[in-house]
């Protein structure tokens, strides 16, 4: 480590270590310098020339947010020297020259850092008689980012965040001298699922987001503090409310989770809840679907599940306290273990660990480390925060490998090495091989091998979804760390699936990752919950077999319609028609509605207090910005209410009981050391020639993003297929040309893009994109075989997806 | 007339010196052949021995700035040649190119030997159309005969040039704009430090030279730093090319020893002023350099004597006005250049710029307040030294030195509201109308401009 450094600022003494920016130096000593430019997450830029400082012994004012410490250094602020306060002014001056005087409607009037420091640094008056540069207003530059030039400083915040931080470079400054402006390439959107942040760093109201323009003003706003619900990155977030209405989501800084950022999903897809589709009533089928209170259907339910076998799919909306108590409902009162939150069914100690030890690798262990080998995982769609922690470890130097079917946006920092879906465990079993036997850096898995031994404990295994479609392949990448001293973590998508996980929303884990088989783990369990079901029950596809077979009687759908969100579409549907009653717990029926016998209305995650869980493992409390509309209740409430219309209750009706019973069987465990079966294994067997296989984009058709019109207006693909120019030559399609994938559960034809991004053989389709659902073509994994075949462009009338082959 | 020693321009007369045949006749490659036969850190110490200052502008010592660069980094080492010369009145380096580019290329492999670089650039000015062709086929020559390639010159120190040429921006020509725009960046300056010796191209160490001090390289090498340093005056020897234009007999470029009175120039080499008028106002070094007047005719150009004056030499680029030039206009125009030319980056330059511009061009017009000259004062005083980078100190010195020796003739403007000189403007005795507004500057917006390359070559 470096030796501190003490400077004096504004005759206060202060020690900092060395490398410290003055700026950030008076900041501990809670000195306000005015900046523009500078941020605490971007390299300093010196442009905006606000943060003058005087430096004893030098005769130029240096702007503080360039200048580092100096031990023995005297620094003069605003604060005591007249002449950096003359400065400061002087720059105001030049700043205010262009821009417009629109404060009164411009959005950000009331928190703008630039009429804030006008006012507490400016000059007041302006002796500048000509007029003022215009320019038209707004420019879009994309759908929801809208650009207003004549407010704009050209503080280059913006394009400095997607330089450094996303390396999405849609926007550039163009032009220069007093011309210079912000502008987007010819023909060019600002397709970056990251551009929201250059709107909340925009110290001016230039860029402004388009569902909020003209919305509101600072004033009107009730915020609360709380934690995005859309994916498992748990971006801390500023929820703003208007008369009841969610108006605007923003970015909380936390250097432990989020730094100061987050996604274009967390950020624009707020409106799900206010949707008219939300239903808020409990709902009875009679004749009809009718409105009944919530007394009688958990009476109506209770009945059901006392006479009847249960089983329970779970979705990835659940907080963490909903988790648990569906955990323990279904054990202790329902007495079963047909229960489960996943869609991929990994399996393996993997997921024991996760379940048991949280927080192997962190956020800030990402970031400090030396090598990170991403397996089986689109870190900037499914987890995009990640992906932003990733590069900044790409930035300090680290050495990034990514292994997974198809290129991901880590391409410009990253080696990818591009596996066949299903050959993950292949390759991983391969990188380990060279280890053992010093394999020369000249091949991927060697470099892989190589980097992962240098860096030892200051490595990090990353491993995706896309791992849990091979039974072992989570398994050997664990190993594989294992080997080498790499911290390790097996990576949820879904917000919710970590907490589920941690509580035994599995037929075969019981609460922190106590296997349901193991007589001594589960007494562990049983000594606070009573006696539990002895033998593991099904998985999400189990139970959908079981209930198309008619061996299941009761159905609870929590947060889950599997008709969409379970990779066998056809199955989910017989399931559905042949469980005797479905119970929904959710904010909508959707495509339920034919099949719903009991609707319990949920509270929305802007509605609830409670936790969740990061991929990490790190559970943050979120808070209400509003009560639940209508009837709505949090689901540990409706799953309490169920458990005492059974008779004996759950043992907790507050979340601070539910929280202190949980907290001893959630605290973290060892796991203890088993050899898992995959070097018996050996490499796995493929029988079709070409694999199909699909994961969800950022900006899908998925039911929390409804509503958000302008971000699926920028982000939402048409459905496509990817295919390796090998495949696609020897089908005869050509990139751009039409496609016909033919799979043993259907078929569709879609639009091919044919280039390198694949890896041979596999054929990549986005899950959930409108106009295609992906689980139409699966049989019960999210990978399959696939025949290929040229396709004329599909009519109009033709959907594009034709089920029912097999 | 005396006549003096020329070491860049010595071969001017000679148009053979264009080719390689014509350049190793008069001598040339010596210098390179020499530098070889020593370690790179003896053509280091001949440099700084010989006491050369870079001719670009800031007049640091070019052996020093050599020594700077570190060898242990892992990390290859760059030379770049900054032929961006794009300030007002200079046409110093572009005539040195024309005529004798391998005199250039000469200096550059030395430079690049010294520092144990085996990849050079040469910055060209994006409007150099002509001398940038020049150096393409002296480049081809150069390693047509081995001079540059594999094995320079038979030995086996091997060197690459790239010929890059710039996008005509002024900015380009500091050096770490010039380096992002080498890059493929906009060209806009960066932090310092890291300097660019220790991470300048690709966060290599990088030299980065003017024309003009690499072409004395290879003189250097080959006659000796003891006989370099013995010319001119001691802090700053050698001589100098004086680029003279505006108002004078004879402009051209003229080698000089450094130290060389103001009037020698003028009246032995460029003929004095035009038509016998009288002298009123100069620059000694380009647009960014303060003007001066009449009364510093026998000021010694070399880096200490103009700074003495309140000047400074700069890049010898000398603009003579005469007693019929109106001194606001032509201030109005050199504010008006460094407006153009900033790059935007920061606020002061990007706006003051702007401003100052916009009050010079209303005074000329005849619609001067008499607090705009307090006003300009001040502005001058909140730019000066408050970018981040010396551009915008350029633009203050037509500002400064015009309210310093011409102040009278910016009252006259305002009180007569109108240019005593060209007689434009309302006049006395009418109201001031407001001004009529300027077009505001208008920009391709997202998508809507296209400049067909026709135009970008016109």
């Amino acid at each position: 480590m470096t030796e501190p450094v003490t400077l004096t600022i504004d005759g206060r003494e202060i020690t900092v270590p060395a490398g410290t920016l003055v700026i950030r130096a008076a900041e501990q000593l809670g000195i306000e310098i005015p900046r523009f430019c500078d941020h605490p997450f971007l390299a300093p830029a010196g442009a905006c020339r606000q943060c003058y400082v005087e430096i004893e012994g030098q005769a130029k004012l240096f702007t503080s947010c360039t200048t580092t410490v100096a031990p023995g250094m005297v620094v003069r602020t605003q604060v005591t020297s007249e002449l950096v306060r003359r400065a400061q002014e002087a720059n105001l001056e030049f700043l205010l020259l262009n821009h417009p005087l629109d404060c009164p409607v411009c959005d950000r009037g009331g928190e703008c850092p630039l009429q804030d420091q006008a006012l507490a640094f400016g000059p007041g008056e302006s002796r500048y008689v000509e007029p003022k540069r215009t320019y038209e207003k707004p420019v879009p530059l994309s759908p929801r980012v809208n650009l207003d030039r004549e407010r704009c400083v050209l503080c280059a915040r913006c394009t400095r965040v997607c330089d450094e931080i996303s390396g999405d470079r849609f926007i550039e400054m163009f032009a220069r001298g007093a011309g210079q402006v912000v502008s987007i390439a010819a023909g060019e959107d600002f397709r970056s699922p990251f551009s929201g942040n250059t709107i909340q760093i925009c110290p001016v109201g230039a860029l402004t987001a388009t569902p909020y323009r003209f919305v509101a003003r600072p004033f009107d706003l009730s915020s609360t503090d709380s934690v995005c619900a859309h994916c498992a990155a748990g971006c801390n977030v500023r929820i703003d409310v208007r008369r009841g209405k969610v108006v605007r989501v923003l970015a909380r800084d936390n250097v432990e989770v989020n730094d100061a950022w987050t996604c274009d999903k967390g950020r624009f897809a707020f409106s799900a809840p206010d949707r008219p589709e939300r239903v808020t009533t409990p709902l009875l089928r009679g004749r009809g679907l009718e409105p009944v209170s919530f007394d009688e259907v958990l009476a109506e339910v209770a009945g059901w599940c006392r006479t009847g076998r249960v089983g329970i799919l779970a979705g990835g909306r659940l907080l963490d306290e909903d988790a648990y108590a569906l955990s323990k409902l279904a054990r202790t009162v329902l007495r079963t273990n047909d229960l489960d939150h996943r869609r991929a069914f990994h399996g393996g100690r993997a997921e024991e660990l996760a379940a048991a030890r949280p927080m192997s690798v962190t956020y800030r262990d990402v970031e400090r480390a030396e090598a990170i080998l991403v397996a089986g995982l689109d870190a900037e769609q499914e987890l995009p925060i990640l992906h932003l922690r990733i590069r900044k470890a790409a930035r300090r130097g680290a050495k990034v490998f990514v292994l997974h079917a198809r290129r991901t946006r880590l391409h410009d920092v990253a080696e990818h090495v591009l596996v066949r879906p299903g050959h993950e465990a292949y390759a991983l079993e391969r990188v380990r091989e060279a280890l053992e036997a010093g394999v020369p850096e000249g091949t991927p898995e060697g470099r892989i091998a190589a980097a992962l031994a240098a860096a030892g404990e200051r490595a990090v295994v990353l491993a995706g979804p896309r791992l849990c479609e091979h039974p072992l392949a989570a398994d050997v990448a664990l190993a594989l760390a294992e080997r080498t001293g790499a911290r390790f973590a097996l990576l949820a998508r879904r917000a919710g699936d970590p907490g589920a996980l941690r509580a035994g929303v599995h037929p075969a884990l019981l609460p922190g990752g106590r296997r349901v088989a193991d007589a001594a783990e589960r007494a562990e369990v049983e000594a606070v919950w009573g006696e539990v079901p002895t033998t593991p029950g099904r998985d999400a596809m189990g139970i959908c077999r079981a209930a198309a077979a008619r061996e299941l009687d009761v159905l609870f759908l929590v947060g889950v319609d599997p008709l969409r969100d379970l990779p066998d579409a056809a199955l989910a549907r017989r399931a559905l028609e042949n469980a005797r009653a479905k119970v929904v717990i959710s904010l909508e029926l959707g495509a339920l509605e034919p099949y719903a016998d009991a609707f319990l209305p949920a509270a929305a995650a802007a509605e609830r207090e409670g936790h969740l869980s990061t991929w990490e493992g790190r559970p943050q409390p979120l808070r209400p910005a509003r009560p639940p509309l209508g009837l709505a209740r949090p689901d540990w409430q409706i799953l309490v209410g169920l458990a005492e219309a059974m008779g004996p209750g759950l043992g907790f009706d507050s979340l601070e009981a539910l929280r202190a019973e949980a907290a001893p069987l959630l605290a973290p465990r060892e796991v203890p050391l088993r050899s898992t079966a995959w070097a018996a294994a050996g490499p796995p067997q493929w029988i079709a020639e070409r694999v199909l296989f699909t994961y969800p984009l950022l900006v899908d058709e998925g039911r929390l993003s409804e509503g958000a019109t302008e971000l699926k207006a920028a982000l939402e693909e048409e459905p496509f297929a990817e295919l390796h120019p090998e495949d696609a030559e020897a089908v005869g399609v050509r990139d751009g040309g039409w496609v016909r994938l033919r799979t043993a559960a259907g078929e569709a034809v879609v639009r091919a893009r044919v280039g390198g991004t694949v890896a041979a053989g596999a054929v990549f389709v986005p899950f959930n994109q409108p106009g295609l659902a992906a689980n139409e073509l699966l049989t019960g994994g999210f990978t399959v075989g696939v025949e290929l075949q040229a396709a004329a462009e599909p009519s109009d009338a033709e959907p594009a997806a034709v089920e029912g082959v097999a | 007339m005396s006549e003096p020693t020329r070491i860049v321009t010595a071969h001017f007369d000679d148009p053979s010196v264009v080719s390689y045949e014509g350049y190793v006749r008069a001598g040339g490659y010596e210098g390179l052949r020499r530098a070889l036969q020593l370690a790179p850190e003896e053509v280091i110490a001949e440099v700084k021995a010989s006491g050369l200052r870079g001719r670009g502008g800031a007049g640091f010592p070019t052996g020093l700035k050599w020594s700077f660069v570190p060898q242990d980094t892992g990390k290859p080492t760059y030379v770049v040649a900054n032929f961006d010369e794009s300030e007002p009145g200079t046409f110093g380096n572009r005539e040195l190119v024309e005529r004798e580019p391998h005199q250039l290329l000469e200096g550059i492999a030395i430079a690049a030997y010294a520092i144990r670089s085996h990849l050079a650039f040469i910055y060209c000015r994006g409007e150099f159309l002509w001398p940038g062709s020049v150096l393409q086929r002296a480049l081809a020559e150069a390693y047509e005969h081995g001079v540059l390639g594999e094995r320079v010159l038979g030995s086996d120190y091997r060197l690459d040039v790239v010929l890059h040429r710039g996008a005509g921006a002024y900015i380009c020509g500091e050096e770490t704009a010039l380096l992002s725009s080498l890059e493929g960046e906009r060209g806009q300056p960066r932090q310092r430090p890291p300097f660019p010796a220790i991470e300048g191209l690709y966060a290599s160490p990088t030299v980065i030279n003017n024309v003009e001090t690499l072409c004395f390289v290879p003189h250097i090498l080959r006659n000796g730093a003891a006989w370099f340093a013995a010319i001119g005056p001691e802090r700053s020897p050698g001589t100098k090319v004086f680029s003279i234009s505006g108002k004078v007999e004879r402009p051209g470029n003229y080698e000089l020893p450094m130290g060389t009175p103001f009037r020698v120039l003028l009246e032995e080499h460029a003929g004095g002023v035009l038509g016998g008028r009288a002298l009123k106002a100069w620059t000694p070094g380009g647009s960014s350099t303060p003007m001066l007047t009449a009364e510093h005719l026998d000021v010694p150009l070399d880096f200490e004597s103009l700074q003495q004056a309140g000047s400074m030499l700069g890049t010898g680029a000398v603009m003579v006005m005469d007693e019929t030039d109106c001194i606001v206009d032509a201030a109005r125009r050199m504010v008006r250049f460094y407006a153009h030319e900033s790059c935007g980056k920061c606020t002061p330059c990007r706006e003051g710029t702007w401003w100052v511009k916009r009050i010079f061009e209303r005074i000329e017009a005849g619609y001067g307040r008499p607090e705009d000259l307090p006003l300009l004062e001040d502005l001058a005083g909140n730019m000066l030294f408050r970018g981040f980078c010396p551009l915008l100190d350029g633009a203050v010195s037509p500002i400064r030195s015009s309210l310093r020796y011409f102040r009278e003739e910016l009252e006259r403007h305002i009180a007569e509201r109108r240019c005593p000189f060209s007689g434009r403007g309302p006049g006395l005795g009418t109201e001031p109308e407001p001004e009529p507004e300027p077009a505001a500057p208008s920009r391709p917006g997202p998508g809507r401009v296209t400049i067909p390359l026709s135009e970008v070559l016109r």
